[in-house]
């Protein structure tokens, strides 16, 4: 119960959100709306497992946004060219490997710190999808019956991905001797170099799955509305704010995927019911930045001296 | 234990300090109450918030909302031009059950499918500004027809330049490749440049709902054709952004600047000489025109076949097809810039 005292708190706030909800429009938790909003859920869900792994590593990933935009870009381009779903899908999921590959070799081989690495690829990945968007067909493209039948049909792709790689995940930062090396490798670095932990094959693997967790976001993104450069765009503030809220060190070596998903719930329901009741598209990331210190600030004053129970 | 409930009271206390603040400030837009079934709720969208062109439409619209009292009206959109984030915008409204949508497209394309389920929803679809697919609304609110504006630039522009045997090269700076008004009109530009033989079309460029970029991709014109003499600023932003590009490169008096833009954003170049005339139309009344014509399709008033319908203060107004027509394009100049203030 102790173990999970921080988890309780997010619920709790989760609850309050809820419950204000209800208070000023009931409409908001009707479950055909609530359905339907969930569908934004699912991009974010997928990119914050990746970030979880790499903020407990004390690294962090600006570019995931940006990387998601020139994965839909390419699946843009494939569809556009009419090429078959296998290979659409298959081109989105090798352009976010190689983006986050790339990623993964400055940060791990090169050892450049990873908020100059992601602020670069941040700027980068972005510029080439508007690029490569506006010297190819110049517009979002619509995505392809087959794409749409893929994400929008009737069997739950998306939604079974997430929850397989989302338990994939866990069971590997919880249970398996990757996850010890990660977490020993955002508690001291120099020391887990000295027991032995492959430091920068994990660092490259961790940077490289958030790469290809970005190119399934971007397949989801573009099945529900269209393949554009602009995919992501500020996702990348969502995503942080999640994992950081959810309980994840930013400083590394503590973090729990249990967390992470009630940090995705509380930011989702936030930003959905601030969008819905108040109508203003700037109030939200407002509200967003505020929701991240707020919950910075919860932890530290409630929370850290006792750091043995997270 | 304690700690956690004054953190909690302190979360509540901040979310509605900043609720109560975002609430007052938004009662002149309203939030869709659906316990009031008699009030007609109309959601305009625009392309971009917070550029003068559709502020100054959403003042149009505010009045007409106020003169109406009938009317619950709500005005947002996206921060950038995007027609995804409009989509979204649309499927929260009917999940909201507002009553009427009206929306100025960014992408026909990509809206559609939200469109058309907001439709079957029992919503009133209509369009504004820039259409989206017919099929996807009832009307369109036209601010004047694509010949009118299309050859009217070219005309001014000619004109400007020294009338009928007016001579050198122009471009046009558009906005957003997939905007269906921008397109509408070039189709009419190039048709009428075809009446001046003179004149030739060197370049077009899509720099988006941007000002920035399209003052770069006008400095990038002025470098590459030495001989250019004109550049159409065909959305509110290219054109000052291209009027900017002229004035930074020292060719006032050299290359003429035309388009269309609202009259407070354009009088600096007016007065500076970059640019002669502005081709528009009065955006309040295009937001004014659009609430009343919301309103009485969904009352019923007004329905496919009218030919003419009455807007407040603006009068009768034609209907042709399925368009309801705003009326010409005015032309600003430096005798007469300083008389609009929008």
């Amino acid at each position: 119960m102790k173990k999970f005292a921080y988890e309780f708190f997010l619920l709790g706030l989760i609850c309050v959100v809820l419950a204000i909800a209800a208070f000023l429009d009931p409409l908001f938790l009707s479950s055909d709306v609530q359905i339907e909003l969930s569908s934004e859920i699912w991009e974010l869900g997928l990119l914050t497992l990746g970030m979880t792994l790499i903020i407990i590593t004390a690294g962090i990933d600006l570019s995931v946004g940006s990387a998601m935009g020139l994965c839909s870009v390419s699946l843009g381009l494939c569809m556009h060219a009419n090429l078959p779903t296998g290979v659409c899908v298959l081109a989105c999921l090798a352009t976010g490997l190689a983006a986050g590959a790339l990623n993964g070799s400055l940060v791990a081989f090169i050892k450049v710190h990873p908020l100059l690495v992601t602020l670069a690829t941040y700027g980068m990945y972005r510029g080439f999808a508007e690029g490569l968007q506006s010297a190819t067909t110049n517009a979002p493209v619509d995505a392809s019956e087959g794409i749409k039948a893929l994400v929008t049909g009737n069997f739950p792709l998306i939604q079974i991905l997430f929850t397989a790689l989302t338990a994939w995940t866990a069971i590997l930062l919880g249970r398996t001797a990757t996850g010890r090396g990660l977490y020993a490798i955002g508690h001291n670095e120099e020391a887990a170099r000295f027991s032995g932990i492959p430091i920068a094959k994990l660092k490259f693997w961790i940077y490289t799955y958030t790469g290809l967790l970005a190119g399934l976001a971007a397949i989801s993104y573009s099945a529900r509305r269209s393949a554009t450069a602009e995919a992501g765009l500020v996702l990348e503030l969502d995503v942080i704010a999640a994992v950081v809220i959810g309980g994840t060190s930013i400083y590394g070596g503590r973090g729990r995927i249990a967390g992470t998903l009630l940090g995705v719930l509380l930011i989702h329901e936030t930003r959905q019911f601030v969008d819905w009741y108040w109508q203003r598209s700037e109030l939200t990331l407002i509200v967003i930045g505020t929701l991240l210190i707020l919950a910075v600030l919860g932890h530290r004053f409630l929370f850290a001296q006792d750091p043995d129970t997270h | 234990m304690n700690k956690w409930f004054s953190s909690i009271g302190l979360f509540v206390a901040c979310l509605l300090v900043i609720g109560c603040g975002g609430r007052e400030s938004d009662r002149g837009d309203g939030t869709p109450e659906n316990s009031n079934d008699d009030k007609i709720t109309i959601a305009l969208l625009p392309k971009l918030k917070g550029i003068a062109y559709f502020t100054s439409c959403a003042e149009g619209a505010q009045q007409a909302a106020d003169e109406l009292d009938n009317v619950e009206l709500i005005y947002n959109g996206p921060t950038t031009a995007s027609a995804d984030k409009q989509a979204q915008m649309i499927d929260k409204w009917r999940l909201q059950g507002v009553d009427v949508i009206a929306v100025a497209a960014n992408d026909p394309a990509v809206l559609s499918e939200s469109l058309k389920k907001a439709q079957d929803a029992g919503i009133t679809v209509i369009t504004w500004d820039a259409d989206a697919q017919a099929e996807d609304r009832s009307f369109f609110v036209n601010q004047a027809t694509a010949e009118a504006i299309g050859s009217g630039m070219v005309d001014t522009m000619a004109n400007d330049l020294g009338g009928p045997d007016a001579a050198g090269d122009v471009a046009i700076i558009s906005a957003t490749a997939t905007a269906a008004n921008q397109n509408e009109w070039m189709k009419h530009m190039k048709t009428r440049l075809a009446s001046y033989p003179n004149l030739n079309l060197v370049a077009t460029k899509f720099p988006g709902e941007d000002q920035n970029a399209a003052f770069q991709d006008s400095q990038d014109l002025i470098k590459k054709y030495p001989n250019l003499k004109g550049i159409f600023g065909i959305s509110s932003v290219s054109f000052p952004g291209a009027a900017e590009a002229v004035k930074q490169a020292g060719k006032t008096g050299e290359i003429l600047v035309t388009g269309l833009s609202t009259p407070n954003d354009m009088q600096p170049y007016v007065k500076g000489g970059e640019v002669k005339t502005v081709v528009l139309w009065n955006t309040q009344d295009l937001g004014y025109l659009t609430v009343y014509a919301a309103a009485a399709i969904r009352s019923g008033e007004l329905k496919q076949g009218a030919t003419e319908f009455t807007a407040g203060r603006l009068g009768k107004k034609l209907i042709s097809g399925d368009q309801i027509m705003l009326g010409d394009i005015l032309l600003f100049t430096k005798e007469n810039i300083d008389q609009f203030d929008f």
